[in-house]
């Protein structure tokens, strides 16, 4: 194996990343989000990107259960962080 | 037009964008030195860490005017198999039963059939050739014997135990103190941290088991005057042990977990001694015996104390053995003791005290300076602490035939080394205490700590994910 479970992790995790952050960039010249958008889809995506690191992580030691319960402590919260970020986003517009 | 124009002035952009981002990003991963990314890392480890760490110029517990040393009769272990205490007839039964259990005695049962039993054995094998009794709190005995040899001119000595008369001198204490750490860390140790020597934590006395067999028992006990030299440092190292086989505690696999380290540490502590008699300074290697290694190793700043009585070290919590180098080298910066949260998380969890099988670990929620229950001769008394039940938690090994470590294994502390419970750890130690009520309720939503679990001899053994052929 050239790369441990982790670093293959964390090279997929800036890449992801990356996209999260072009993503952001290209909605945000077509909608101009507000400062209260950029904040929930900002933490929206800085906790989806925890869930992703915390899950694979935990499945990586061995120890299933805390990656679901990851998935239910970071997964949802991010999930709605998105959608109500988007919902602001678009409904400015 | 123009709109055009603007529009693959836009597309050009972006893609210069990206192109430019993955050359950065490979230029900047090939060529970041890697001075410069420890650095970074070092910084980020301060920014989080670093001011949580707190450092204490004096031993962090309070200790009565009316503490006295810990007797060497009064280890459990000298108490059980050498008589030191006569009337206490459970505590000889307890040990009677232990002995027979351990090894020798297999059962049907996952983690103590003779597949577990053989490997606690292998893992003991080298701790009982070779040091047989520094486990059980006995001092000098095998290769940590407390001999002081002068070669004599001409004479050849391979094994070089023995001291040189030419001293090494060393262009500073920090150096010597780096150089010392360094060896230790060569040979084998995980944590190592060096303090003055302190009489309060050294035996007041010493148990001969010979002088026992050899029915003298009016030799059984000595005295510091057959110490060789006068001790000015102790070197203090903790040993990590393995993740997966304490997690199936209680069994014999915990207990390999444990032997390992046992055989491992004498090793380390036996080559650490000849290192600083080659540098022309006494040196005396222990494991358990000649001084009480927890509070030594807190002095020592490798860590801090817990309601279950072990050292709570920032990287491996509990998870670690400890062995000690007595020596009478004084040229050496001396740590300081550490504080990083760990005490007071331990106020709110009580995970261990839940999880002991012999209820032997205080539910108080303030440590105190006597312990709870009577008749306690086997406690230091005196010492601001949590007091653990070493009867009752003997009295349950011999039950398993094996040391227990649910302790250990329940402790939220006890992590394997991934990012996630470094950060955790991090987060738990800024928090204020009610937070901690809530820590210990997500450690245990989250699966950690559970023991008395099979499923975890199955996880210890399972190849997946492991390369045994190195590749």
């Amino acid at each position: 194996m050239v790369f441990s479970g982790t670093e293959t992790l964390f090279y997929l995790l800036g890449i992801l990343t990356t996209l999260i952050i072009m993503v952001l960039i290209k909605y945000n010249k077509q909608f101009k989000f507000s400062a209260l958008s950029w904040s929930l889809l900002g933490l929206g995506s800085f906790l989806l990107l925890f869930c992703i690191a915390w899950s694979v992580s935990s499945v990586l030691e061995g120890v299933p259960r805390a990656s679901s319960m990851g998935l239910v402590v970071f997964g949802i919260p991010s999930i709605l962080l998105l959608l109500f970020g988007r919902k602001i986003a678009l409904k400015k517009k | 037009m123009t709109n055009k124009k603007t529009d693959n002035s836009n597309a050009i952009n972006r893609r210069n964008f990206l192109k430019l981002g993955a050359a950065g990003a490979a230029i900047g991963a090939v060529t970041l030195p890697a001075k410069a990314k420890e650095s970074v890392v070092k910084k980020i480890d301060e920014k989080t860490a670093g001011n949580f760490i707190k450092t204490h110029d004096d031993f962090p517990h309070e200790v009565r005017d009316d503490y006295k040393p810990h007797s060497n009769k009064d280890i459990m272990f000298t108490a059980g198999w050498w008589g030191t205490h006569p009337e206490a007839t459970d505590v000889h039964e307890s040990a009677k039963k232990f002995a027979e259990k351990t090894f020798m005695h297999f059962e049907e049962k996952k983690g103590f059939d003779q597949l577990s039993k053989s490997l606690n054995a292998g893992a003991w094998a080298l701790h009982n050739k070779v040091s047989p009794m520094s486990s059980q709190a006995i001092s000098g005995e095998g290769i940590l014997k407390w001999d002081q040899y002068k070669k004599k001119e001409g004479e050849f000595l391979p094994h070089h135990d023995w001291v040189n008369s030419h001293q090494y001198k060393f262009s500073s204490k920090k150096t010597a103190s780096d150089t010392i750490k360094r060896a230790a860390r060569l040979y084998g140790a995980s944590l190592v941290g060096i303090t003055k020597r302190d009489k309060r934590w050294d035996y007041a006395d010493f148990v001969d088991p010979h002088a026992i067999m050899e029915g003298r028992p009016e030799d059984a006990i000595y005295g510091w005057e057959r110490f060789p030299f006068e001790p000015k440092s102790v070197i203090v190292m903790a040993f990590e042990m393995d993740y997966e086989a304490i997690a199936t505690a209680p069994s014999d696999v915990e207990g390999a977990g444990a032997g390992t380290k046992y055989s491992e540490m004498t090793k380390v502590a036996y080559q650490l001694a000849i290192f600083l008699k080659q540098l022309g300074y006494q040196a005396v290697p222990c494991g358990n015996d000649t001084g009480l290694s927890i509070p030594y190793a807190i002095a020592a700043g490798l860590g801090e104390g817990s309601r279950m009585g072990n050292l709570i070290t920032y990287k491996y919590g509990p998870r670690v053995r400890l062995a000690k180098v007595y020596t009478d080298f004084d040229f050496v910066e001396y740590d300081k003791p550490i504080e990083f949260g760990a005490m007071d998380f331990c106020k709110n969890c009580m995970r261990c005290a839940d999880a002991c099988p012999g209820k032997a670990i205080s539910f108080e929620k303030e440590p105190t300076f006597e312990p709870a229950y009577d008749g306690a001769w086997y406690n230091a008394k005196g010492v601001k602490k949590y007091y653990m039940d070493a009867k009752k938690c003997f009295h349950t090994w011999s039950e398993f035939g094996t040391d227990c470590g649910s302790c250990m294994a329940s402790c939220p502390y006890n992590k394997p080394d991934f990012w996630h419970h470094r950060l955790v750890d991090k987060i738990t130690a800024a928090m204020p205490g009610p937070v901690h009520n809530f820590m210990r309720e997500m450690d245990i939503l989250f699966g950690y700590g559970d023991v008395g679990n099979p499923e975890k001899i199955d996880v210890f053994y399972n190849p997946e994910g492991r390369s045994y052929n190195g590749h």
